[in-house]
């Protein structure tokens, strides 16, 4: 840790930096407050006037990170460590609380959560989502083949988004999105979307995708998935930055964890949060704007 | 996810890391107006097949289908007609009732659809704001522009009924004049749903107020009564005929029913307003471009 002191310099264009990006929400509680015992209101007057009980959420903790280019960064963590919340802010989704994301062009989420508009066709969102990631209309010409066959509808595509199973809607989000060729790649999940054959089908896509990206994020609970695709991996939880290294001992260590809390050995896992969090070094991003700093 | 109660970090060891943010941007940043607008421009494709699509199935669901674009406004004049021709009789001294109220109230009309539209263009489609990054002032024009086009089939059948309804008017060449009054009114509407729309992105409870706003307005635009029958303080009429609305309706009755030369000072109020409002409400818009679909 004495290695922290020294600023360490970054030669090159970094893909995505995240510098000390920060997310809380607001949101309502059913929970009765503790604040309103102090001044008590009748209750028809507190029903009317005040708002449900507000409680501000950590989503995500102060977090830095230097992502660069051919580097495949996976996030891991239980449900609610914050890993999507990262992800919607690198993608530009979501806006942090605090902080910035830089990145070197428009990240592209690809997940089966990208929209589509229910009272259209197949079709005519395949074209305005298309469209609506900057392609014009003669490229998304060349390309609605192609979408078409990956999302595997074949006649259905014709057909209103509202009579779509939920598979079905989610293979074609997941061919609109993965139909631009993009430098900065963020991968949510998607890889259990619909079946087999699909997923055959969208795998290959994904690693097409990869090879070609200049640098890609990962979220899946398979930590194997994790571990075939991913140069680093950085492990949340509630929250908080605990790990942030190589695949193989962030891994270990999360499923170390994990496998001592299902099994109800919350002290154990708590220490292995405690030890994991105290090798931490986090990172402070200094911008320069110029190629070289003095030492 | 942490509740408030949790958490004062401990100190960790912190790396800094010189990076070159030179060739970097931050994602989501909102670019400057003139880049906007050439973003706009850049997306135009995306706004008309929005537009277009969505006119097409936008009434796929009624059994009459487009036919309520102008069963609507037909049912609403002859209730007005009812209530204000037959009972109330405001009709007194006006010329050509019939076509003087089926021209206010299907002018009027598309003025409220436009803005009532534009200004609920951000939230209805949220999912996909949030999907996609594109200039988000798209989606408010692309609704103008689908009103824009539903409105062809509705100023025709307005034209046709003031032909056909006895008295019959004839056709002359003032008749074009009402293709720039008509894309003047929707430069304003499009000025007012700018601005709505940020503020019910940010505000939801205004589009409750919406209706109401839009329905004192109606009553206020001389569609079933003129203004000089009832107001008789010359400055209070001065200032009421300031209504951009009610400039368009007497332009195009001017034009339609009683062949006269509109007057320029209506065609300068109606400019002024819907450029002035049109460049208040881009700018206004731009402004909380950072802020659509978050949070």
């Amino acid at each position: 840790m004495d290695a922290a002191e020294k600023e360490i310099f970054i030669e090159g264009h970094p893909c995505v930096v995240v510098d000390s990006v920060r997310m809380r929400y607001r949101v309502a509680s059913t929970a009765s407050s503790d604040a309103d015992a102090d001044t008590p209101k009748p209750r028809f007057l507190r029903r009317a006037v005040n708002k449900p009980n507000m409680v501000t959420v950590h989503a995500l903790n102060e977090l830095s990170l230097v992502v660069e280019r051919g580097e495949s960064v996976g996030i891991i963590g239980r449900n609610g460590s914050g890993k999507s919340t990262l992800m919607k802010i690198i993608s530009g989704q979501s806006k942090p609380t605090s902080g910035a994301v830089y990145a070197s062009s428009t990240p592209i989420m690809l997940g089966v959560n990208a929209a589509l508009v229910q009272d259209l066709s197949g079709d005519q969102n395949v074209v305005l989502g298309c469209l609506a990631m900057g392609m014009s209309r003669a490229e998304v010409d060349r390309k609605f083949n192609s979408i078409v066959e990956l999302s595997g509808l074949e006649k259905s595509i014709h057909l209103p988004m509202k009579s779509y199973s939920s598979g079905m809607a989610s293979r074609l989000r997941f061919a609109i999105a993965a139909s631009v060729d993009p430098e900065i790649l963020l991968v949510d999940e998607a890889l259990n979307t619909g079946d087999a054959q699909f997923g055959d089908r969208s795998k290959r896509r994904m690693d097409e995708l990869r090879e070609q990206a200049g640098c890609v994020f990962v979220v899946s609970h398979s930590l194997d998935t994790i571990k075939d695709m991913c140069t680093r991996v950085v492990w949340l939880d509630k929250g908080d930055l605990i790990m942030d290294g190589e695949p193989g001992a962030a891994i270990k260590a999360y499923q170390d964890f994990t496998r001592h809390l299902s099994k109800g050995n919350n002290i154990s896992a708590a220490k292995i949060l405690e030890d994991a969090k105290a090798n931490l070094v986090a990172t402070e991003v200094r911008g320069r704007s110029s190629r070289r700093s003095r030492g | 996810m942490s509740a408030d109660s949790a958490i004062d970090e401990e100190p960790v060891a912190v790396q800094p890391l010189s990076v070159d943010m030179r060739r970097l941007t931050r994602v989501g940043s909102r670019p400057n107006f003139l880049d906007y607008l050439v973003q706009l421009w850049d997306f135009r494709q995306f706004i008309f097949y929005d537009a277009r699509a969505r006119v097409q199935s936008g009434t796929r669901r009624d059994r009459l289908g487009s036919a309520w674009l102008l069963l609507n406004p037909i049912f609403n004049g002859l209730t007005y007609f009812l209530i204000f021709g037959l009972l109330l009789k405001t009709s007194k001294g006006i010329e050509n009732f019939v076509g003087y109220l089926v021209v206010g109230i299907f002018i009027f009309q598309f003025s409220s659809g436009a803005i009532t539209s534009g200004a609920r263009s951000i939230r209805n489609n949220k999912s996909i704001v949030q999907a996609f990054n594109f200039p988000r002032a798209a989606l408010p024009i692309g609704a103008n522009v689908r009103e824009l086009l539903s409105a062809v089939p509705l100023v025709l059948a307005m034209l046709l009924i003031v032909v056909v309804l006895p008295p019959a008017e004839e056709i002359t060449w003032l008749w074009i004049l009402v293709v720039p009054a008509i894309l003047l009114q929707s430069l304003f509407n499009l000025g007012v749903g700018l601005i709505l729309a940020r503020i019910i992105s940010r505000v939801h409870d205004v589009t409750h107020l919406l209706p109401f706003v839009l329905r004192a307005w109606m009553y206020g635009s001389a569609i079933f009564y003129t203004y000089d029958r009832f107001v008789t303080h010359p400055q209070v009429l001065a200032l009421i005929k300031l209504n951009p609305l009610f400039n368009v309706i007497d332009i195009v009755r001017d034009c339609v029913l009683y062949a006269r030369v509109p007057q320029w000072q209506s065609w300068a109020i109606l400019a002024a307003w819907a450029l002035g409002v049109l460049a208040v409400g881009m700018v206004y818009f731009w402004k909380g471009e950072e802020s659509y679909g978050r949070g």
